[in-house]
C-alpha cells in the first residue's frame, strides 16, 4: 500500500475495476455470458507521473483506458479522478468533469471527424465547455495549434489532408483544448511511421514537463513506455500481473509472464543482449469469455504448480514499491495489497462452466 | 305501416323525378368512370369503344339506334325509309333531313355541309381513318339545301344506315376541323381533344388516358336536358376497381365494362350502392375450325393455306364431334356469370338476324364418341388417344392470353380429352394475337394451330359485312400478307353465291331470312364455326342515377341526355 | 470539380444515345403491334391504313433518326415557342402517340403533375420517417423500437404494393368509407376545402409508396448510422464531453448521411418515372399509368420518349449524387 505520508495523493485512483461485455446469443438474444475484457483491476496514477500500461493485444489495456474516462460503462469498481468517482457520476456531471481528462487516440484517421476542420475538431470543446468569444476561440486554437506544432495556416483544413504524425498533433491539440489534468494515451504512436513515433513521444514528454500533465500511457511497444514511464503496469488476460517502477521492472521483471515479455525486448546492450534467455511462451491466451479457474496465466506459465490452477493471485506487494500477482511470491510478502479481495474464485467460474 | 308509406312516398319520388327536375343542369353533377381512359374524342381517329363512347356524349350522328337495335332519329326530323321516300327505291340514294333550327355547342348552325365535310374527312386517303368502313360504297354525297343530305351509293344499298348512323359515324363541324383533313389529321389534337358537337355535353377539359371533363351543352336541342350540369368521365385501374367504385364506395355512378368473374358479381351486388346492367349485343365468343393444315412440316409460306387441306378438320363429323362435347352452359357460369349466355350462333343478334338454333346447347359426349366412330377415329393402341391411318387425333388449341380464354381451354381440353382427343394447348399475348404482323407466326390470321378462340362481333346492326367475312376470295395467306377475315379458311360457293343474294336484297324479313340461313351454314350445319358463348356488356350504375339504359347497338352513353340523378 | 462535372456530361451524351438506341430496338423488337388496339369489326384495307398513316411501316432506322430528330431538335424548338411566343417549330411534325394521335410530350407534361405531387410527397414523406427511425434503430440497436423498425420494414419492403395498396382500398376506401379509392386529377386547390379534399385522397396512395420508400431508406440509414456509431471519432466526440444529442445528430448521423443522401438522389428518377403499380391501383393516372397503357397499347413513341426521359434522369442524377457526394465528404475531390 502506499503510504499517504511519503507520497502526495494519487491523482487516479482505480479500484477493482471491471469491464464485462455481455454476450447475446441465440434467436432471441438471451444472455449466455461476459467477455471479462478487464477483470478487477486496481492501480494509482501520481500527479505529475506516468504510467506505462503493457500487454499483448486483446489483454484488456485499451479497455481499461476507456473504461477509466467512462466511455465504457464500468462493470464494476470505482475510478477516482481528482477527488471524485467518475464510474459513477451523472451523465450532466460527467460531462462537465470531461475537461480534466483527456484522451489520445491511437488511430489518428479514425478518431477525427472527416467532416471537420482542424480548427472544428480543436474547438469544439470551447464551444461546449467555455463562454468564449469567438476571437478568444480562434487564439486560443492557434495557440495549441502552436503548442503541439501545427501550421495555423492548417486551422480550415480537412483530416484527411494531414499526414499521420501530423493527425496524431491535431489529437493532442484537440485534447489540451480544455486543459486537462490526466491524459490516457491509448497507444497513440501504434499507427505512426517509426521516424514520427520519436517526434509524438518527444511531443508528450514535452507538453508533460510544460503543463504538468499526468498520463496513462497505453502500449505494446515496451521500449517506447521504458523510456517514457515512471511506472508500468504489465496486463495479462484483463487483470494486472506485475506492476512495478519502471526501472526495476525492465532490469529485473518478477512475474514469470513478465519476465517473458521483457525477454522479446530490444536489448540495446549487445553483451546484455547476448546473455539473455528469450522466453518463449507456448500456447494461446484463452479466450476472455472462459478464462481459467485458477491464475489467468496458468495455461502457459513455464513455473505453474498446483495452487496456480486453483485459486486466483491477489496483486501484492512483494518488494517496496513492486507489485506482483504471482503465488510464487505470495509466501514471501506481508504487505498490504492494491488488489481486490473480494474479486477472487467465485466470479471467476462463471465463465468456466459454460 | 310508417315505414310503408315512407317507402311509397320514395318510389312515388323515384317515379316522377324526371318530371319534376324537367330542367337543364339541375341534377347537379354526374360522375362516370371508363376504366380503360378515353385517349381523343374523335371516333374516326380511334377505332376504340372508350373513345367512341365517350365522344359520343359530345358529337352525334344524323341518326342512331336504340337499345332494341332500331334506328332513332338524332339530327333529322325522321328516319328515311322507302315507305317514306327517303329512300329511293332502287336502293341507290337516301335523303336526310336534318331538324331546322339545330345549333352546334358554339352557336353556330349545323348544315348539310357539315355532314358533307365529315364525309370528305373520313374518306381522304391520307387520313388513316378508323370509321372509312361506314362510308364505304357511296359515289357522292350533295347538299341541295342546308337542311338535306343526300347519299348516292355506287350500288344498291339495302341497308343505308351506315354513313351518319350511330357513335361510330358522327358528324364533325366543318368549321373546326376544314385544316385538318389527310395527313393533317392527328396534329389536330385540339379538336380531336375538344371536338364541338351537338351532343348533350361540351368538353372543358380532356387529359389523355386520364379524364374528360364535360358540362351541359347550352344549345342541346332540347332546352330541358340534359339534367347534369357537369360530368367527368374518369379513367384508369381496372374493370374489378370500376365495378367497386360504383358498387361498394358509390364514389361513382356509372362505370362502364364491369366485366368481372360470376363470384365478384355477386360479391359486389351486395355492396348494396348499385346495380349491373347487362345487354347483349353481337359479340360471340367462338372456336374457329381451320379447313387448312398448320403442320409445320409444310414449307413456310404454305401452312395453313388452301393449298394443304386440313388432315381431319375437314371431315364436318369430327367438327360436329368435337362441337358436342362442350358444355356451353358451364362455360358462361365460369367465366361470365350475368354478362354471358351460351349460344349456338355466330349471329345472336339482332332478333330479325337471329337463327332460332339451340341444337348445341345440350353437351352429348356419347353421342360425340360415336361421331368419331363412325368417321373411323378409333384407339386401337389402347392409350386413350383416337387414331386413324397410324395418325394421332391431335389438336394444337391457340387463343389470347386472358384469364377467362385460358379457363375455357382448360374445360374444353378435359371434354375433348374424354371423347378421345389429345389436346395441347397454346396462348399468345393478345397485343401479337390481335396486332396482324404478317411477319409474325401467332397472329390469328396466320392461324398456325388446328382450332382458335377468340371473340368478334360486327358494328350496327346489320351483319352483311359481318357474314360477307367467310367468302372464298378473303381467305388470308401470303399473297394478302395474311390480311383477309376468312380466318376459317372456309370456302363454299353455295356460300358465296347467298351473300351476294343478301347484298341485293332490301325486303328486311327476306334479309332476315338469308342472314339466318348464312349463320346456320356456318354453325349447325357445317360446324366451321362454332359458336360458344354469347357475351354480353356488363356495366354499373348506382342506385341514384336514373335513366340509364344499357345499349349495344349504339354508345353506351348513348342516351346521357335523359339520365337524372334519384333524390 | 467543373471540368470533372464537364467531362461526365460529354461522356453522358454517348451513353445516351447507346441507350437511346437499345430502348428503340428492344421496344420495337417486343411482340406485338399498334394494330392489336384497332377492333376486328374494322375491315383489313381500312386497318391498313390507319397503320399506314402511322408511320408503322417505315424501316427502323428511319424512324430512329425521325424520333431522334424529333426529340431533340424539333421538341425543344415547341418547348422554346411555347415558353417565349416564338415561332421556330414552325408546325414541324412532334412526337405523337399512336394511341391519342397527341403530341406525347403534351401528354407527359399533363401527367406529370400528378406524378410529382403524389409520388414526390410520398418521397419526401419516407424520408422524413425514415431518417429518425433509421438513427434511433441504429443508436439503440436490438431495443423494442429498432426490432419493431426491423420488422415494419421488411414488411413495407417485401409486401408488394398492389397488395399493400388494395388491402387498404378494401379496408379504409370500401369498408370504413375513409378516404376515396380514386384520385382525381381535376381537383384543383382554391381553397382549405379543396386543400384537404387533395391530402385526403393523397393519403392513401403516400401512404402505400411511403411505406415502401421508407422501409429502404431506414435500412441504409440505420446501417450506416452503425457503420459510424463505432468509429473512433465518435468516441472522440464523447471524450470532449459533447452531449449525446450532439454526438449522434453532429457527429453520426452527418458523416452517416452520405451514402444515403446518395440512395435519396438516385431515387429520385423514379419520381418522375411515377409508380407504375400504385398509380395503376389508385388510379392517379400519372407517368407511370401512362407508360404502362402505351406498353399495353404498344405506342412505341410514348414508351420510347418516356424510357428515356427516365434515363437521361438516371443518369443526371447518377451525376449529381457523385457530386453531392463530393460535395458532402471533404476526403473526396474530384479534379
Amino acid at each position: 500500500m502506499l503510504d499517504a505520508s511519503r507520497q502526495p495523493e494519487p491523482l487516479v485512483r482505480v479500484e477493482g475495476l471491471k469491464m464485462h461485455f455481455p454476450i447475446y446469443t441465440g434467436l432471441f438474444r438471451s444472455h449466455t455470458g461476459d467477455v471479462k475484457a478487464v477483470d478487477g483491476v486496481s492501480f494509482d496514477i501520481l500527479p505529475g507521473e506516468t504510467l506505462g500500461l503493457v500487454g499483448e493485444s486483446g489483454c484488456g489495456k485499451s479497455t481499461v483506458g476507456r473504461a477509466l474516462l467512462r466511455l465504457y460503462e464500468p462493470t464494476a469498481g470505482r475510478v477516482i479522478i481528482d477527488g471524485e468517482d467518475v464510474a459513477h457520476l451523472s451523465a450532466e456531471k460527467l460531462r462537465q468533469k470531461r475537461p480534466t481528462m483527456q484522451m489520445v487516440f491511437q488511430d489518428p484517421q479514425a478518431s477525427l471527424n472527416p467532416r471537420m476542420t482542424l480548427a472544428g475538431i480543436i474547438g469544439e470543446p470551447l464551444d461546449e465547455h467555455t463562454s468564449m468569444s469567438r476571437a478568444e476561440k480562434t487564439q486560443r486554437i492557434y495557440e495549441l495549434m502552436d503548442q503541439v506544432g501545427l501550421n495555423r495556416r492548417f486551422a480550415n483544413r480537412y483530416p484527411h489532408e494531414f499526414s499521420g504524425g501530423q493527425r496524431q498533433r491535431i489529437g493532442i491539440a484537440r485534447a489540451l483544448a480544455l486543459n486537462p489534468k490526466f491524459i490516457v494515451c491509448d497507444e497513440p504512436i501504434a499507427a505512426l511511421d517509426v521516424s514520427i513515433q520519436a517526434q509524438v513521444v518527444n511531443l508528450l514528454e514535452d507538453l508533460q514537463e510544460r503543463l504538468g500533465l499526468t498520463y496513462l500511457f497505453i502500449s505494446h511497444d515496451l521500449s517506447m513506455v521504458r523510456h517514457l514511464a515512471d511506472r508500468v503496469a504489465v496486463m495479462y488476460l484483463g487483470r494486472i500481473a506485475e506492476l512495478s517502477p519502471s526501472k526495476d521492472l525492465y532490469s529485473r521483471p518478477l512475474h514469470p509472464y513478465a519476465e517473458a515479455l521483457l525477454s522479446a525486448v530490444n536489448e540495446p546492450d549487445p553483451e546484455l543482449a547476448a546473455r539473455r534467455n528469450r522466453i518463449i511462451l507456448k500456447g494461446d491466451v484463452p479466450s476472455p469469455a472462459n478464462p481459467p479457474q485458477g491464475c489467468n496465466f496458468c495455461t502457459r506459465c513455464p513455473r505453474v504448480f498446483d495452487l496456480c490452477r486453483q485459486v486466483k493471485p491477489d496483486l501484492q506487494e512483494v518488494e517496496p514499491g513492486r507489485f506482483v500477482a504471482c503465488h510464487l511470491f505470495s509466501d514471501k510478502t506481508t504487505a498490504g495489497t492494491t488488489g481486490v479481495p473480494e474479486a477472487r474464485i467465485e466470479h471467476n467460474q462463471q465463465g468456466a462452466s459454460k | 305501416m310508417k315505414m310503408r308509406t315512407a317507402l311509397l312516398g320514395a318510389a312515388a319520388l323515384v317515379a316522377f323525378a324526371p318530371a319534376a327536375f324537367a330542367e337543364r343542369g339541375a341534377d347537379g353533377h354526374v360522375n362516370v368512370l371508363y376504366w380503360q381512359a378515353p385517349s381523343t374524342l374523335n371516333a374516326y381517329l380511334s377505332s376504340g369503344t372508350k373513345d367512341v363512347e365517350v365522344g359520343s356524349l359530345v358529337l352525334e350522328g344524323l341518326a342512331g339506334f336504340n337499345e332494341k337495335g332500331e334506328v332513332i332519329p338524332r339530327l333529322v326530323e325522321s328516319i328515311p325509309t322507302v315507305e317514306n321516300g327517303g329512300v329511293s327505291a332502287d336502293l341507290k340514294q337516301i335523303t336526310w333531313k336534318l331538324k331546322p333550327g339545330l345549333l352546334w355547342s358554339d352557336g353556330t348552325a349545323v348544315t348539310s355541309k357539315d355532314a358533307k365535310f365529315t364525309y370528305e374527312y373520313c374518306t381522304h386517303p391520307d387520313g388513316g381513318c378508323a370509321q372509312a368502313a361506314r362510308y364505304e360504297g357511296i359515289a357522292s354525297i350533295e347538299t341541295p339545301d342546308d337542311l338535306t343530305v343526300v347519299i348516292n351509293f355506287t350500288d344498291p344499298k339495302p341497308n343505308p344506315y351506315t354513313a351518319f348512323v350511330g357513335a361510330t359515324s358522327p358528324i364533325l363541324q366543318a368549321a373546326q376541323f376544314a385544316n385538318c383533313l389527310g395527313a393533317a389529321a392527328s396534329t389536330c389534337t385540339e379538336q380531336n381533344f375538344k371536338p364541338i358537337g351537338t351532343g348533350p355535353f361540351k368538353v372543358v377539359d380532356f387529359k389523355v388516358n386520364d379524364v374528360v371533363q364535360l358540362e351541359a351543352n347550352p344549345n342541346y336541342r332540347d332546352p330541358a336536358k340534359p339534367a347534369f350540369a357537369t360530368m367527368t368521365v374518369k379513367g384508369g385501374g381496372d374493370a374489378q376497381a370500376a365495378a367497386r367504385a360504383v358498387m361498394e364506395t358509390g364514389e361513382f355512378d356509372y362505370a362502364w365494362n364491369t366485366q368481372i368473374n360470376p363470384e365478384q358479381q355477386e360479391q359486389m351486388a351486395a355492396g348494396g350502392k348499385g346495380v349491373f346492367l347487362n345487354g347483349y349485343g353481337t359479340l360471340v365468343e367462338r372456336v374457329e375450325m381451320n379447313l387448312t393444315d398448320p403442320s409445320p412440316d409444310l414449307a413456310e409460306g404454305e401452312r395453313s393455306t388452301t393449298k394443304h387441306p386440313h388432315p381431319f378438320l375437314t371431315d364436318i363429323r369430327v367438327r360436329k364431334a368435337l362441337s358436342m362435347a362442350i358444355d356451353r352452359q358451364t362455360l358462361v357460369d365460369i367465366g361470365y356469370g350475368k354478362a354471358g349466355r351460351a349460344t349456338c350462333n355466330l349471329v345472336p343478334a339482332p332478333e330479325l338476324y337471329a337463327s332460332a338454333n339451340t341444337d348445341c346447347i345440350a353437351q352429348d359426349i356419347e353421342g360425340a364418341k360415336a361421331l368419331l366412330d363412325e368417321a373411323g377415329w378409333k384407339d386401337t393402341d389402347g392409350d386413350g388417344i383416337r387414331d386413324k391411318d397410324g395418325k394421332k387425333l391431335h389438336i394444337l388449341y391457340q387463343t389470347s392470353v386472358n384469364p377467362v380464354r385460358q379457363d375455357f381451354q382448360a374445360v374444353i381440353k378435359s371434354w375433348w380429352e374424354s371423347i378421345g382427343v389429345e389436346v395441347e394447348l397454346k396462348q399468345v399475348d393478345a397485343s401479337v394475337f390481335f396486332g396482324g404482323d404478317a411477319g409474325s407466326p401467332d397472329t390469328f390470321q396466320k392461324f398456325y394451330a388446328d382450332v382458335e378462340m377468340y371473340a368478334n362481333n360486327f358494328d350496327g346492326t346489320d351483319p352483311e359485312p359481318y357474314l360477307a367475312q367467310y367468302l372464298c376470295d378473303k381467305i388470308p395467306g401470303p399473297d394478302n400478307q395474311w390480311q383477309g377475315e376468312n380466318i376459317n379458311r372456309f370456302c363454299d360457293p353455295a356460300y358465296d353465291a347467298l351473300v351476294k343474294e343478301l347484298s341485293v336484297t332490301a325486303d328486311m324479313a327476306k334479309r332476315g331470312e338469308i342472314a339466318k340461313k348464312l349463320n346456320e351454314m356456318l354453325t349447325k350445319d357445317s360446324y366451321v364455326v362454332v359458336p360458344l358463348v354469347d357475351r354480353g356488356r356488363l356495366s354499373a350504375a348506382s342506385n341514384t342515377l336514373g335513366g340509364a339504359v344499357l345499349n349495344t347497338w349504339d354508345s353506351e352513353l348513348w342516351n346521357a341526355s335523359d339520365w337524372y340523378r334519384i333524390k | 470539380m467543373l471540368t470533372y462535372v464537364l467531362r461526365r456530361l460529354f461522356i453522358a451524351i454517348p451513353t445516351l444515345l447507346l441507350i437511346s438506341v437499345v430502348i428503340f430496338f428492344l421496344v420495337d423488337l417486343a411482340p406485338g403491334s399498334p394494330a392489336s388496339e384497332i377492333p376486328l369489326t374494322v375491315p383489313p384495307e381500312v386497318r391498313a391504313k390507319i397503320l399506314e398513316s402511322l408511320g408503322v411501316n417505315a424501316p427502323f432506322h428511319v424512324r430512329y433518326l425521325l424520333w431522334l430528330k424529333q426529340f431533340f431538335w424539333v421538341e425543344p424548338m415547341y418547348a422554346i415557342d411555347y415558353l417565349f411566343g416564338t415561332d421556330y417549330a414552325q408546325g414541324a411534325q412532334r412526337i405523337i402517340s399512336y394511341s391519342s394521335r397527341s403530341p406525347v410530350f403534351n401528354i407527359i407534361i399533363e401527367r406529370l403533375p400528378q406524378t410529382l405531387t403524389v409520388i414526390g410527397t410520398a418521397y419526401a414523406v419516407a424520408i422524413l420517417i425514415a431518417l429518425p427511425i433509421g438513427i434511433y434503430s441504429a443508436y439503440r440497436q436490438y431495443s423494442w423500437v429498432d426490432q419493431l423498425g426491423t420488422f415494419v420494414s421488411m414488411v413495407g419492403y417485401s409486401v408488394p404494393t398492389f397488395f399493400t395498396g388494395v388491402v387498404l382500398i378494401v379496408i379504409f376506401a370500401v369498408k370504413l368509407q375513409w378516404f376515396p379509392s380514386i384520385y382525381d386529377t381535376t381537383l384543383r386547390i382554391t381553397d382549405w376545402g379543396s386543400l384537404w379534399k387533395q391530402i385526403h385522397q393523397m393519403i392513401l396512395p403516400v401512404a402505400v409508396l411511403g411505406l415502401y420508400n421508407a422501409a429502404e431508406i431506414s435500412r441504409y440509414t440505420r446501417s450506416s448510422m452503425l457503420e459510424n456509431l463505432s468509429q473512433d471519432y465518435v468516441r472522440t466526440a464523447r471524450a470532449k464531453g459533447m452531449s449525446e444529442r450532439v454526438v449522434v445528430l453532429k457527429h453520426v448521423a452527418r458523416n452517416s448521411m452520405i451514402p444515403v443522401v446518395t440512395i435519396i438522389a438516385l431515387g429520385l428518377p423514379g419520381v418522375f418515372g411515377g409508380a407504375i403499380v400504385t398509380e395503376q391501383v389508385f388510379k392517379i393516372n400519372g407517368i407511370g399509368a401512362a407508360l404502362i397503357g402505351a406498353i399495353h397499347a404498344n405506342d412505341l413513341p410514348m414508351v420510347q420518349t418516356i424510357t428515356f426521359i427516365t434515363a437521361i434522369l438516371i443518369v443526371t442524377f447518377n451525376l449529381i449524387a457523385d457530386i453531392l457526394y463530393g460535395v458532402l465528404d471533404p476526403r473526396i475531390r474530384y479534379d
